[in-house]
């Protein structure tokens, strides 16, 4: 039997970008929080510039629950799943956002709009077949105060394009109005991205600095970015990064209201007789415990929620809790990251200190940013040219039909070429359909014993279109670089896992289609709330994160405003 | 190097290239104004390649011999390909062009290596990236104990083209197209017999 | 910065790989010879000195994880990735083979059968495809034999690579490039030779812009320093929560 401990408000479930946000507006309106969490705390002095530990070797991690419950996965329902080799996320406090490339985006309004918008400017018959595509609860506006209020919590960086309707064009002008500016200035360009800028300019696209959770200048007590060039897959040693770890967290922390327990793995949340959640339970070590709460907010990563979800079946919910209606699991989709273009440049690009978040956006076909009328696709892609060279990966490169990749001949190659390559990161539009979905694996487990998540899901025909066309966008624009060498990865075929996961919990007005409603809370079960990605329904073409934490404290003010509704 | 996983366009005529690369080949037929003979010193059409041409041997290029060129050829391409491999087929396993127009031939073992020279008489000459990616002579290889053929197309050109290295089959169908005036082949075969895997302890 | 690496580049690396046992291989590890001779970028680097990684010294003979024979193939391979050329010295130099085997004893220590499976394969096919043991072809026959053996033309040849034997390539191959461009502490990149060689000027906490700057115009000079110079930073993380 696990040992019950004292009850606590809220129990949230998982400490990363989602939980580690929402315990800020929980524990400032004085409710008692537990928040549990996998992994450990890490700090600066876990994070070295050592492009062994955070790209080849397992990061810093002591806890690899991530790890031993990666999932399998497949193309479609005929096809057997394989296990994958690894996981996406890690487990500690402040979770992924400890080594992300902390790109912090609001969607643009359109994302919120799909199938409205759509059906609106180009009619019904443009959504493509099988898709289960629904517009959002609420639009763009209804999350602006959210995004507002994050961005300045947790500290972004970025140019404004859209001040309560002013366009501003050094920012981006398909971004939906904000009410003001970010709280810091965009993090620099170096000279190749001035070049890349000028280029996408004189091609008529609008080109601009992308928006970082990373601080370029010192905020918040804490020091400007170090361009050190170890950012992907690394932690910050200035803590110019801005994780939860480091803000949120030790806010709720200071009111005395949240107690973080860390190791604790959660395995599944209990119910009473009426189907309300009473609390969760976890195994720290060789220990079980019960810890009964008012309220359950569930804030892993999108694979995590689900499981946790279907992990946890009672009389009251046999298919898994608030899957009476089935719809657990169903709706999901992930970015379409790869179909990538990459070139050889005849000159040098100085990339070796830089950051994955540092960069030139063209968001000229993203979205409905532009005209679809004689396109066989909707949505589009983001094109992001960023500046990140690490000297193993860098020397690890392709040589273009030249020669060998190792021997004499190549060290010449490689001395000439090593910093004259560069390659776009796409971001593009995936819709959920209705045969993408996550279930649990019927074969493999984790060291407990219990199923891991099975991934069934593959690009169809709008995200392979819109693959294409962006692939001939980012070709346009290497050739006005001047590209000796372009390459195009494949159009791409099963989804896999991803850092962008999204639905399996989707948020919406129709219990009949959507496990939580407009608030993020379940409609079969009023005190289960969900936080993170697994909620969102369309993908945009940009980074999730900053939208996942703009739903999260909305979901916690929520909380806090209807507490008596919701806790009793 | 992932040349399977990526597709690579040059920077002359990159446009709509992969979705065409099957189509260029076809005028290149149709131009084809005369046939010549291709053979070789050590290989023989429908028959076995001997095993030092794959790498259950040494693995060098096989020399090959041409006779009867179209007059006014002034330059030479050599593509050798396994229609019965490849996704798409062919399976290129050697490319080699700018061979100068007085050129009767190639001997065995053109260099792997980039920086030794081509043989006297095949100056200017240059290799092409192969399926693998690699601008080199890779021999046969077919899975288990099949047979595949290993058709070595040479091409007569009009012209004095200076392409540069590193080229694919698919581009260098679109570079020579216009200048092809003359055809020949040769297509002996290769298969991994179960003998050849017994080795000595 | 005393005594650097032997130039091995005036003895004859036939010799040196042909001289068999424990003495032959050691020769080929840069500081095997015992700590004094231990290069002094690397010893000189607090670190590494003090840190608990530096308790697994330089191999005094052939590898930890390796045979005598086995540590001369891998030697011979690992020279013909990065040869010592014109260009500047290359992945023996660099400590390459002192990085794979304190790899092999610690983060990568289910590859070892790998390896062991892997070398003994590499010495098959050249017998069987070339007539002669690995250590006895030309360099010219060595590349030859290490392309069929990366492009997976050896595999078919049933000298007994495990799945393809362009896995077994790509896994030196990959351990061979941490071991020379990666961070020193693990005991590669010896005297920055891996960094020198692409142009990398160095692990930093900060670049400025003038930094940027100086970079983009070639002229920021190389940092040469571990990340855990900085003294930061902790490699093995403790217990504590």
């Amino acid at each position: 039997m696990p040992r019950q401990l004292r009850s606590a408000d809220v129990v949230v479930v998982g400490l990363g970008a989602a939980g580690g946000v929402s315990v800020q507006p929980l524990a400032e309106a004085g409710l008692d929080v537990v928040g549990l969490e996998a992994g450990t705390w890490l700090d600066r002095r876990d994070f070295a510039p050592d492009e062994i530990r955070n790209n080849y070797r397992d990061w810093p991690m002591l806890v690899k629950k991530t790890f031993n419950e990666r999932m399998t996965s497949r193309a479609t329902e005929e096809q057997s799943a394989n296990r994958i080799g690894g996981h996406p996320m890690m487990n500690a406090v402040g979770g992924t956002t400890l080594h992300y490339w902390a790109q912090s985006w609001r969607l643009n309004p359109w994302d919120f709009r799909v199938v409205s918008e759509t059906r609106r400017r180009y009619g019904a018959g443009r959504l493509p077949a099988g898709s289960t595509v629904e517009d959002w609860p609420f639009g763009y506006e209804e999350l602006e105060p959210y995004y507002d209020r994050v961005e300045r919590e947790i500290g972004v960086s970025g140019q404004a394009g859209n001040v309560r309707g002013d366009i501003d064009r050094r920012g981006n002008r398909f971004e939906g109005p904000r009410q003001r500016a970010y709280p810091m200035r965009p993090l620099r360009w170096t000279a190749y991205l001035e070049r890349m800028a000028d280029a996408a300019r004189s091609l008529g696209w609008h080109a601009f600095p992308g928006p970082a959770a990373i601080n370029s200048e010192a905020y918040q007590g804490r020091p400007g970015c170090g361009y050190h060039g170890f950012c992907s897959s690394g932690g910050c040693p200035l803590d110019a990064k801005n994780s939860p770890h480091l803000t949120t967290i030790p806010r709720a922390l200071e009111t005395g209201n949240l107690r973080v327990v860390p190791r604790a793995h959660v395995t599944t949340i209990e119910v009473d007789s009426s189907g309300r959640t009473t609390g969760v339970n976890y195994v720290t070590g060789n220990e079980e415990f019960f810890q009964p709460a008012r309220v359950v907010l569930i804030a892993g990563y999108t694979y995590e929620n689900v499981r946790l979800l279907l992990l946890s079946k009672s009389r009251a919910y046999p298919e898994g809790l608030a899957n009476n209606h089935g719809q657990v699991g169903r709706h999901y989709l992930s970015h379409h990251q790869g179909a990538g273009v990459g070139a050889l440049l005849p000159y040098d690009t100085g990339a070796w200190y830089g950051l994955p978040a540092q960069g030139v956006a063209v968001d000229d076909f993203a979205d409905d940013n532009f005209d679809h009328s004689g396109l066989d696709f909707i949505g589009g892609g983001n094109l992001w040219a960023m500046s990140d060279r690490r000297p193993i990966s860098a020397a690890s490169m392709g040589t273009y039909g030249r020669g060998r990749n190792w021997g004499s001949a190549w060290k010449r190659f490689i001395r000439e070429n090593v910093d004259r390559t560069h390659s776009f990161y796409i971001q593009k539009t995936t819709l959920p359909y209705e045969d993408n979905y996550l279930d649990l694996d019927p074969q493999y487990t984790d060291e407990l014993g219990l199923p891991v998540i099975r991934i069934t899901a593959q690009y169809k025909d709008n995200e392979r279109a819109i693959a294409a066309y962006m692939q001939d966008r980012a070709e346009e624009w290497y050739r006005e670089l001047g590209a000796l060498e372009i390459t195009r990865g494949g159009l791409g075929n099963t989804m896999g896992a991803s850092t962008h996961a999204y639905g399996g919990t989707r948020m919406g007005d129709d219990p009949e289609t959507n496990v939580v409603d407009r608030w993020g809370f379940a409609h079969e079960a009023p005190n289960l709330g969900v936080l993170g990605a697994s909620v969102m329904g369309t993908s945009g073409a940009r980074n999730p994160t900053l939208t996942v934490q703009a739903l999260a404290w909305r979901t916690a003010q929520h909380l806090v405003d209807a507490w008596r509704d919701i806790a009793e | 190097m992932s040349a399977a996983a990526s597709s690579r366009t040059q920077m002359s005529a990159r446009s709509a290239l992969c979705a065409l690369a099957f189509t260029v080949c076809l005028p290149l037929a149709a131009e084809a104004q005369a046939t010549f003979v291709v053979e070789s010193p050590t290989m023989r059409a429908g028959e076995m390649m001997p095993r030092d041409y794959s790498p259950d041997g040494r693995n060098v290029s096989p020399p090959l011999a041409w006779r009867g060129l179209p007059d006014g050829t002034r330059q030479i391409a050599v593509i050798c390909q396994d229609h019965g491999a490849g996704n798409p087929p062919p399976w290129v396993h050697w490319i080699i062009y700018n061979i100068p127009g007085s050129a009767t031939g190639l001997p065995e073992g053109i260099p792997f290596d980039e920086s030794r020279p081509m043989p006297p008489g095949l100056e200017g000459a240059v290799q092409g990236a192969n399926g693998w990616g690699m601008p080199m002579y890779r021999g046969p290889a077919p899975p288990g104990t099949s047979l595949h053929h290993y058709h070595f197309a040479v091409f007569a050109l009009d012209a004095e083209l200076d392409l540069p290295p590193g080229l694919t089959r698919d581009e260098l169908l679109e570079a020579i197209d216009g200048h092809v005036i003359g055809l020949g082949s040769m297509t002996p075969h290769y298969r991994r017999h179960p003998e050849n895997q017994e080795i000595d302890p | 910065m005393s005594d650097k690496p032997i130039d091995r580049r005036a003895i004859s690396r036939r010799d040196l790989l042909k001289t068999a046992g424990a003495a032959g291989a050691a020769a080929l590890i840069p500081g095997a010879a015992g700590a004094k001779e231990a290069p002094a970028s690397v010893a000189d680097t607090a670190a590494v000195r003090a840190g608990p990684a530096a308790a697994a010294a330089a191999p005094a003979g052939p590898l930890m994880n390796l045979t005598a024979a086995e540590t001369e193939l891998l030697s011979a391979m690992v020279d013909r990735l990065i040869p010592s050329d014109d260009m500047g010295p290359g992945a023996l130099e660099a400590g390459a083979l002192r990085y794979i085997d304190r790899a092999l004893s610690e983060a990568e220590s289910d590859s070892v059968e790998a390896y062991r499976i892997g070398l003994a394969a590499l010495d098959r096919y050249a017998r069987y495809s070339r007539g002669a043991p690995f250590l006895e072809l030309s360099d010219e026959d060595k590349d030859s034999v290490l392309i069929d053996v990366q492009l997976g033309g050896a595999t078919g040849a049933g000298v007994g690579f495990v799945g393809s034997s362009g896995a077994f390539f790509n896994m030196v191959k990959s351990h061979t490039w941490q071991g020379v461009f990666g961070d020193p502490m693990y005991g590669g990149n010896i005297d920055f030779i891996g960094w020198d060689l692409i142009g990398y000027p160095g692990a930093r906490m900060r670049v400025s812009e003038q930094d940027q700057r100086e970079l983009e115009a070639g002229q920021l000079p190389p940092a040469r320093r571990s990340a855990y110079d900085y003294g930061q930073f902790q490699l093995i993380r403790g217990e504590e929560d």
